[in-house]
């Protein structure tokens, strides 16, 4: 056994074990945490480069067995074409936010250890081979979400992270109803065991019953978790109140991980031919991710809160994804996987750039963006360009993901979904260029930083104090590291848009081997 | 052969553009000299550089493109206004036009040059557009009057030329070349049907036929005399080329539409009191017979028709140059205003001698020829059928209105009384360029040595023989018959004259084809305003959308209220708006709680188990 073949181990029970690290030598140091996250981190983003290089040059799947567990109980990590994507997304991620987080917090021993649980557990939710594991690595990621959420100062954050808590466990549990009758029908809960049952045929009908019941409780399940319309309601509150430094974590990857966990399900497990077989499946698939677009971009598009503006836009974008698994064609699960790595890359972005103008300029609502461009040219910069990618104007990352989609849906002939995508496009036009017009086309209704209060004349002036709690931010807490996160992240935003070859060819084998 | 080789890559057009650009930088007598000499080199290559296509390239990803392309007609046409080109260069000069109103003009005589020489469709569309621009640059190069009469112009040229468009790109569509006559059924001119009848009605704007004529008499009489000079040689004798290339079998309507035009043309000329509309209503009657031997269609008629067609260019061109001295010299414009003139400056009345009786084709000058020509083809006692009877009276009638007009504008302006005022006679140079282009009349219309010359340049005419493989005679324009014809003709007008001169001096009337410019304006200021209406209206109902939708993007709490208390109770939990919230940015205060979305989430369940299992 060779090296290469522990990382998948490795890059699930490192970043576990070393969560601890900050808390034992917390007891000694104080301010430890950062440290050892940023090696763990880094560390990881090497390894799972190390082995996505290996993945994608022989063309094949690792698989890891844990323990001398039987295959069909068995504990099992699975390496392959589709899950390295995600796995680099996430150790990226991770690694590029501390940037972020070292000044602006927040700070302590006890915030790094669950920032290295969540990414533990994302990465394990990832890599994991069997159904049951995946709803251990589910309620870890569950756990580490909470707990950063709730390290929010404030009551909201509290509230916010209790909400995720009940709703994120419910859908937990939920699928984990599923995965029972998934092994009442099979007696096993290796994926590719069930694969094969599910998918070679010879099912009775109570077998099949079974099947289908357990679909439908884990695509709901999922869909808490991915945050679907109408099951969204803990994300607006989670991103909005999460503290600056976890918004984007949580943004970028778990959404987007659950995502990925719900297309590993939906196709590696259960299979095309059993979502075409079955009636209604691919369309309650569609109809809840189109809905998901319109109610979520249309909800984005009244918002003031610019992160919960994201918060709703990130419904929609998923909707997007869930509506172009429910197309089942080649095309567009290659289209939905490149969005969901899109949405991660630009949402994050996006994230990091109005935590940044959060700290530096004080401004979180819309009305407060006005003249930003002027006065913070750099991340007003950047987050307008993660805004036009957003929209899917080329050359973008999320040009290529709707691109992708679009062809998929035309080649399958779904035209709502076409349509769906059209009108995604256009509102989300709608949200971005509201921000964009703020930023770009309003002056400042105040320029003197040091006065908070909006004197504009309709608004009635605060007598009681009320607002004092926010202060304007000062350009002095934001750091060389996060202006240069937001502008990465907005040059890489535009860079992957000419990748979308590299994309098709990455996860071709797997795609292929999915349907046929 | 080397000289020759290089003349096939010298594109006359291009040539003629240079001394354009050149002419806008130079001084005045030289870019005139450049002009003149550019022109005289065009001259010179048309009738030295032997048949074929030249320059075929791709253009815009259509292969085979052939912009110089040289057989007997273009050498024939491109030999007329490069020669005529050289001297009305020169007249201009020495009429004192400006440096810009020569580059414009240059500009506009290359592209009929490049119109001329084009060998296909597209080159051809390019070149006729590019034309209708400089014409109409040209004429509103004068402002004034030229101004208004210059719109109509770009209007009618406008339509004439996306008709031709149109026409072209239905050919494409139809046979997928544009190459002339290349995969038409018969193998010539352009496709037929659709393509064919778009092309004869954006052709004919450009050749004046009658009812589409209205912008010839309406503008040529407007613009600087020397700009006349230009525009009476160039739109329409290369129109009349092109109508050959789109029709070269002929057409018994097309026939009969240069009949009509002859007559037409001539009676409005006589009418006229203004020396340059006369001659421009005379344009569309020498037009006329053009088209008449066009399509009459056989060997004959089309080489008559070429032969007036470079006989118009130079005797239509001297007529203009003569009257122009005339307004030069004297400032009026109208005829009867005038006269007696001929002891004033009896250069001037010779060069309209000359070019009077080249145009009422009078033995011993080239219109004789060529006239003759096409009546014969039409005259069924020589070659024309039996169907050409009536087209013959036409021209006859033409030819007689002909006289009549030219003894009317020479009468009153160069006889007719003693002269009122003391005026110099032309410039040098105009004399020079009258006398050049008169001498040309005259020599190719000379019993026995001149006119051999002339109909040897024909198409489809070897020296005085008429050779095509269904259809061979010789030409005899001086036989007895012809000459008796002539005789018959000029005393029915000399005494036609006579009776006329008095009631013709009093009728003004004028051309109720004119009805086009007031109904030209009527119709484009009530399109635009129904236009500018209905933007309106459109404008009005958008802007009002995209508020609404703003106000609700900038107050999506009010617009939620709102939208709340319209619903019931049971459905949306609306809190009180307080706002006295301390200037605290709005937010949307609709929660679902944990346990609504529990709700939803198990209903959701619960249809999908429906609905699955």
């Amino acid at each position: 056994m060779s090296n290469v073949e522990l990382i998948p181990v490795l890059l699930v029970v490192a970043p576990i074990l070393l969560a601890t690290l900050p808390i034992v030598l917390g007891l000694r140091f104080e301010r430890t945490g950062w440290s050892v996250t940023a090696l763990t981190t880094t560390g990881l983003f090497a390894a799972s480069l190390i082995l996505a290089q290996r993945v994608y040059s022989t063309q094949s799947a690792e698989i890891y067995g844990l323990g001398g567990w039987d295959e069909q109980f068995g504990i099992v990590l699975i390496a392959d074409q589709l899950s390295m994507l995600i796995v680099v997304l996430i150790t990226a991620t991770a690694a590029g936010l501390l940037a972020f987080t070292r000044l602006a917090g927040p700070r302590g021993n006890t915030f790094y250890t669950g920032y290295l649980l969540l990414v533990g557990g994302l990465l394990g939710l990832t890599l994991t081979g069997d159904v049951f594991n995946m709803f251990v690595f589910l309620e870890i990621v569950g756990l580490g979400t909470y707990a950063l959420i709730s390290s929010g100062d404030g009551p909201e954050s509290a509230v916010a992270a209790l909400k995720y808590l009940i709703l994120g466990t419910v859908g937990a549990s939920i699928y984990l109803i599923g995965v029972g009758f998934l092994f009442m029908a099979t007696g096993t809960l290796n994926m590719m065991e069930l694969a094969d049952v599910i998918q070679n045929g010879g099912l009775d009908d109570q077998q099949l019953n079974l099947i289908r019941a357990a679909f439908a409780f884990m695509f709901v399940g999922f869909a808490i978790k991915v945050a679907q319309w109408p099951l969204h309601t803990w994300q607006p509150d989670a991103y909005q109140h999460a503290p600056d430094g976890v918004t984007p974590l949580i943004a970028a990857l778990v959404s987007t991980v659950s995502a990925y966990a719900l297309a590993r399900i939906m196709f590696d497990v259960f299979g095309p031919e059993f979502l075409i077989q079955t009636p209604y499946a691919r369309e309650i698939v569609v109809t809840v991710g189109s809905i998901s677009v319109i109610a979520g971009s249309t909800l984005a598009v009244i918002q003031q809160d610019v992160k919960r503006m994201l918060a709703y836009s990130s419904v929609s974008q998923f909707g997007l994804v869930v509506a172009a698994y429910g197309v089942v064609t080649e095309t567009a699960l290659t289209g939905a996987i490149i969005h969901l790595i899109g949405h991660g890359v630009m949402k994050a972005g996006l994230f990091v750039a109005a935590g940044v103008i959060a700290i530096g300029y004080g401004a979180r609502t819309v009305d407060e963006y006005a003249g930003l461009a002027h006065h913070r040219p750099v991340p007003a910069a950047g987050m307008a360009v993660l805004l036009i990618a957003l929209i899917g104007i080329p050359p973008s990352v999320g040009f290529i993901g709707k691109w992708y989609i679009a062809v998929g849906a035309v080649e399958a002939q779904a035209w709502s979904v076409a349509a769906v995508i059209f009108l995604s496009t256009m509102l989300t036009l709608a949200y971005a260029a509201r921000l964009l017009e703020k930023m770009y086309f309003t002056p400042a209704r105040n320029v003197d930083p040091g006065s908070h209060r909006s004197t504009d004349a309709g608004s009635p002036v605060a007598t009681d104090g009320g607002a004092s709690s926010q202060t304007r931010g000062s350009p002095d807490a934001v750091s060389l590291g996060m202006l240069a996160l937001v502008v990465s992240v907005a040059i890489i935003a535009v860079i992957l848009g000419f990748a979308g070859d590299v994309f098709f060819e990455l996860l071709e084998p797997f795609v292929d081997e999915v349907f046929n | 052969m080397t000289e020759l080789d290089i003349l096939t890559h010298a594109y006359p057009p291009l040539i003629v553009f240079a001394a354009a650009l050149f002419m806008l930088v130079l001084p005045r007598v030289l870019g005139y000299a450049l002009g003149a000499l550019s022109l005289a080199a065009v001259t010179v290559i048309a009738y030295l550089i032997p048949d074929g296509a030249y320059l075929t390239t791709t253009f815009l990803g259509f292969a085979d493109i052939q912009p110089f392309f040289v057989d007997e007609f273009s050498r024939l046409v491109g030999l007329g206004l490069g020669f005529l080109g050289t001297f009305a260069v020169i007249y201009a000069y020495s009429s004192g036009a400006s440096r810009v109103q020569g580059a414009f003009a240059l500009a506009y005589v290359a592209s009929a040059i490049g119109a001329t020489f084009a060998g296909d469709w597209l080159v051809l569309v390019f070149m006729w557009e590019l034309m209708a621009v400089t014409s109409t640059v040209l004429i509103w190069n004068y402002g004034g009057d030229a101004i208004r009469s210059g719109y109509r112009y770009a209007i009618a040229h406008g339509i004439g030329g996306s008709l031709l468009l149109f026409a072209v790109t239905a050919h494409y569509a139809q046979v997928g070349e544009f190459t002339y006559g290349a995969g038409v059924a018969d193998g010539v001119g352009i496709a037929h049907t659709v393509p064919a009848l778009l092309a004869v009605l954006g052709i004919g704007v450009n050749v004046a036929f009658v009812g589409f004529h209205t912008w010839l008499p309406d503008t040529y009489p407007k613009p600087h005399f020397a700009t006349s000079v230009f525009l009476a040689a160039f739109t329409t004798k290369t129109s009349a080329l092109i109508l050959y290339r789109a029709f070269p079998d002929g057409h018994l309507y097309l026939a009969y539409m240069g009949g009509l035009m002859a007559v037409y043309g001539v009676v409005f000329a006589l009418l006229q009191h203004d020396m340059r509309a006369l001659l421009s209503y005379h344009i569309q009657a020498q037009l006329g017979y053009i088209v008449a031997g066009i399509g009459i269609g056989s060997a004959i008629g089309i080489a008559g028709a070429m032969g007036h067609l470079f006989n118009n260019v130079l005797y239509k061109s001297l007529l203009f140059m003569a009257v122009g001295v005339v307004i030069y010299r004297t400032g009026e414009n109208d005829l009867y205003k005038l006269g007696g003139l001929w002891k004033e400056m009896p250069l001037t009345a010779i060069a309209f001698l000359v070019g009077a009786l080249s145009i009422t084709a009078v033995p011993g000058f080239s219109g004789f020829v060529s006239k003759g020509m096409v009546l014969d083809a039409a005259d069924p006692g020589y070659y024309g059928g039996p169907e050409y009877q009536a087209l013959y009276w036409l021209l006859f009638i033409g030819a007689i209105g002909t006289f009549l007009s030219f003894i009317k504008l020479g009468f009153y302006v160069f006889l007719h009384g003693p002269s009122d005022r003391t005026v110099k006679d032309a410039e040098t140079g105009q004399t020079v360029a009258m006398f050049s282009v008169g001498g040309a009349c005259l020599v190719l219309g000379l019993p026995i040595i001149g006119w051999p010359v002339f109909t040897d340049l024909l198409p489809l005419v070897d020296g005085s023989a008429v050779v095509t493989p269904d259809f061979e005679t010789t030409l005899h324009p001086y036989s007895p018959g012809h000459l008796f014809d002539f005789l018959v003709l000029a005393t029915v007008s000399v005494v036609g004259f006579k009776i006329i001169r008095k009631p013709l001096s009093k009728l003004d009337l004028g051309d109720p084809a004119m009805f086009v410019n007031p109904a030209t304006y009527y119709v484009g200021r009530g399109s635009m305003v129904a236009v500018t209406d209905t933007y309106r209206a459109v404008d009005a109902a958008a802007v009002g959308l995209v508020r609404q939708v703003y106000w609700i993007g900038n107050n999506p709490v009010l617009a939620v209220d709102a939208l709340g208390r319209r619903m019931p109770d049971w459905m949306v939990e609306l809190e009180e708006r307080q706002p006295a919230d301390g200037g605290r940015p709005s937010t949307i205060h609709l929660r679902a709680s944990i346990g609504l979305t529990v709700l939803i989430l198990t209903v959701i369940l619960t249809i999908m188990l429906l609905l699955l299992v």
